[in-house]
């Protein structure tokens, strides 16, 4: 690097060793022990001279990093497949979860239609995770590369709506799929029990609950929400 | 008890027995046990009446009294007893499942007079069941006797306790009440009687003044002076029987939601051979085996024996665990977690209640911070891919209705907030408890609200009541057609369409309070079974 006098070489060699995590500026500072006004400038310099960018990081979204060139940042940093420029893609995950839950629904629905015997029929209305990663990358919604690890945390939040249940098996590290010698299944399932009854009357959907009393403003006798519900 | 157990104690009281009978009941709850004395002096209500209210409530069980030292005798409110009243439509459409017809009254005989005799009450059975059917045919004695007897051999009537034979032969004073003991191996057994008759037809119109306290009819119904072989033996209605039974319900049609119609029937199997051999409370119903299984089937399930192996097997295996293998002799040997399912039940009916309450994302970070125990702010937003702030703002709201916790992970000892992790938990228990009390207000809500639609609409019922008596008496004395005609134009059609509504209104009212009781069933039944494990 021609031009470059032994600070910026420092300067230099702190960014590189933080690998595609990147650096801030006031760690530069402590770890270089130059003054503020010196590091902006060097910083400046790097950057106009193209061996250095500043990434914005999408925990905090005042800090810069900085980091070489022509690395790609860091999935922390970025956010991932479901961060474009620092906004959480929200409708993007909506679409996938709705989509691997039709898959893994229509593949319950055909196993139980099948009616062969009980254990065959569950065993087919499974689907691996690098089944339904496959479906996905076929239908092509996305427009970023989604990994295997991607579809497992969409599998999740659907895990975590109660429509899907998941379970691990043991397999051969060679078998499509298998990470560090097992695979996560998974299954469309229905709730156990259907919507209870408190929530079917209005005092159980009811906002100002806690101030209803017979004889108050909000009571029994002239509640709407009761008024409206009796007229259905 | 709370001040909502409490509202609706004295709101169902009110409704089955009336004011004064309200009043006693709810001063026992509020102050526990007290003797005769003091309870007519705070009431202000004269020693007489008093008497005759704690009658009625003995008779129904709701009242207990124990005799202490110094020989007065105190009585005390069973709280959690009151609260079943509102379950009685329920047991008897239990009943009318089970044993058709005939055990539907006898159950509902039983549960609206208390403790009767069983020839008492298959003779007011029997009477109820030949109005019903067509001139000139009666009911037996025999077959109203023969269900009673099933119903005893099943445990869902059983003894009262009588009073105990040695008292009577011991020197000295009197006792100033008796106390009463049951042998448990007498509680089922039905006293060999030979009932001999047929149903009677009531000729004339009897009122049934519903107003009078039903334990006094039972010293009308004895008209005849022969004595009566069991007199002294009374029968009620088990209630743990019964709450045995939909918690069964319960543990079939849930298996049923998440497997298929066989394996529910294969737990519904289970569950029935193990009614008699498992107390209630149990965690674990008693090892079945696969061959016992197999042979208990319904006869209209002809499944192989490998079917059934390879059912029960996958109920073993699924993640519910409501069905566990507890060894290998006799081709498997199975159980049902009984702890386990309530807990379930319960869980997924806090889901259910999130859900309509907040929205489908809240009813996805309830369920995620459910399954993984504790979290911090930064990582529910991550596993549930919700946007930050929406993340905070539901888990917010829900903090603030108490349905998650905060549990606070000082980092110095200070706990500076900047220093300390703040990290969201379910406590399933406590939530289900808060769940339940909003249920017992709901409860009360709906009944004051129904109460209040027939009090508004109160004169219009007494005019069509009017009506329809004077409609009743022409035809008797045979009225013409023209006239008949011109008394029914008294009630004109708006008034005709509000009766409608209000008929429709209460009817709906009357229906959801027997929803909700579904949901605080549930809730009670899982705190229950965790109080007594711990």
């Amino acid at each position: 690097m021609k031009g470059s006098d032994n600070q910026e070489k420092l300067v230099y060699q702190i960014i590189e060793d933080a690998g595609n995590k990147g650096i801030w500026s006031r760690d530069i500072r402590y770890k270089s022990n130059l003054p503020l006004t010196e590091i902006n400038k060097i910083l400046k310099n790097l950057e106009s001279k193209k061996l250095i960018k500043a990434v914005k990081s999408v925990a905090a979204s005042k800090k810069k990093v900085y980091m070489l060139y022509n690395l790609q940042p860091d999935r922390s940093v970025t956010g991932g497949a479901w961060y474009s420029d620092q906004d959480f893609e929200s409708e993007f995950v909506e679409v996938l979860n709705q989509q691997c839950f039709k898959f893994l629904q229509t593949k319950a629905e055909t196993a139980r239609e099948s009616k062969q015997n009980p254990m065959i029929q569950r065993n087919s209305s499974f689907a691996s995770s690098h089944e339904v990663w496959k479906y996905i990358c076929e239908l092509g919604i996305s427009k970023v590369e989604l990994s295997m690890e991607d579809i497992e945390t969409i599998l999740n939040t659907l895990i975590y709506d109660g429509k899907v249940e998941m379970t691990i098996i043991a397999a051969k590290e060679g078998t499509v799929g298998s990470v560090d010698g097992h695979m996560k299944l998974y299954r469309a399932v229905n709730p156990i029990i259907p919507p209870t009854g408190l929530v079917r009357t209005p005092c159980g959907l009811c906002p100002v609950f806690d101030d209803c009393h017979e004889g108050g403003e909000i009571s029994p006798s002239n509640c709407i929400y009761m008024t409206e519900w009796l007229e259905f | 008890m709370t001040q909502a157990e409490i509202k609706l104690c004295s709101l169902l009281l009110q409704e089955h027995f009336g004011e004064i009978v309200e009043k006693i009941g709810v001063h026992l709850i509020r102050t526990g046990s007290q003797p005769l004395r003091v309870i007519a002096h705070d009431t202000r209500t004269s020693p007489d009446q008093v008497k005759k209210a704690l009658c009625v409530l003995i008779q129904h069980n709701l009242v207990t009294y124990q005799v202490h030292k110094r020989g007065t005798v105190e009585y005390e409110a069973q709280c959690s007893r009151l609260l079943r009243m509102l379950r009685y439509p329920r047991y008897i459409y239990t009943a009318k499942t089970l044993y058709s017809d005939t055990g539907e009254l006898l159950v509902e005989e039983l549960l609206l007079n208390g403790k009767m005799t069983m020839s008492a009450l298959v003779k007011r059975v029997a009477d109820r069941l030949t109005e019903t059917m067509e001139d000139g045919k009666t009911m037996d004695y025999a077959e109203v006797s023969s269900t009673f007897v099933r119903l005893a051999d099943t445990h869902f009537v059983q003894r009262c306790p009588l009073v105990s034979p040695t008292e009577n032969s011991e020197p000295g004073p009197p006792q100033p009440a008796p106390t009463l003991v049951i042998n448990e191996n007498d509680m089922y057994l039905v006293p060999k009687l030979s009932l001999i008759g047929k149903g009677k037809r009531r000729r004339s119109s009897e009122d049934d003044a519903t107003g009078e306290p039903k334990a006094k009819r039972l010293k009308h119904s004895t008209d005849n002076k022969e004595p009566i072989p069991d007199d002294g033996i009374y029968w009620q209605a088990n209630l743990d029987r019964f709450h045995q039974h939909f918690r069964d319900q319960a543990i079939v049609s849930a298996v049923a939601n998440r497997m298929d119609q066989t394996s529910s029937e294969i737990v519904r199997t289970m569950l029935r051979m193990s009614e008699i051999t498992t107390p209630s409370g149990a965690p674990f119903t008693q090892p079945l085996s696969s061959n016992e299984i197999f042979r208990s089937l319904p006869t209209g399930y002809n499944i192989s024996k490998q079917v059934l192996d390879q059912y029960l097997t996958l109920l073993a295996d699924d993640p519910l665990e409501f069905v566990g293998k507890s060894g290998d002799s006799g081709g498997g040997m199975y159980v049902i977690n009984l702890h386990k399912v309530l807990g379930s039940l319960a869980t997924a009916t806090l889901e259910s209640v999130v859900q309509e309450r907040f929205g489908s994302r809240c009813a996805r970070i309830f369920r995620l911070v459910l399954q993984k125990k504790h979290l911090e702010q930064k990582q529910v937003e991550d596993f549930a891919m919700i946007p930050a702030k929406e993340a905070k703002d539901m888990l917010y709201k829900m903090l603030s209705e108490n349905f998650i916790l905060l549990q606070e992970i000082p980092k110095t000892p200070d706990h500076a907030p900047s220093r300390t992790f703040y990290l969201y938990t379910v406590n399933i228990l406590s939530a289900a408890r808060m769940l339940l009390h909003r249920c017992y207000k709901s409860v009360a809500n709906l009944i004051e609200r129904r109460q209040f639609e027939t009090k508004e609409n109160k004169r219009l019922l007494e005019k069509s009541q009017r009506v329809e008596a004077i409609i009743a008496s022409m035809q008797a004395t045979g009225a013409e057609e023209a006239q008949l005609q011109e008394i029914e134009e008294m009630i004109t059609a708006p008034e005709r369409q509000q009766i409608e509504t209000l008929k429709r209104n209460v009817n709906k009212l009357d229906a959801s309070e027997i929803q909700v009781d579904e949901t605080i069933f549930l809730l009670e039944s899982y705190i229950e079974s965790n109080t007594k494990r711990q």
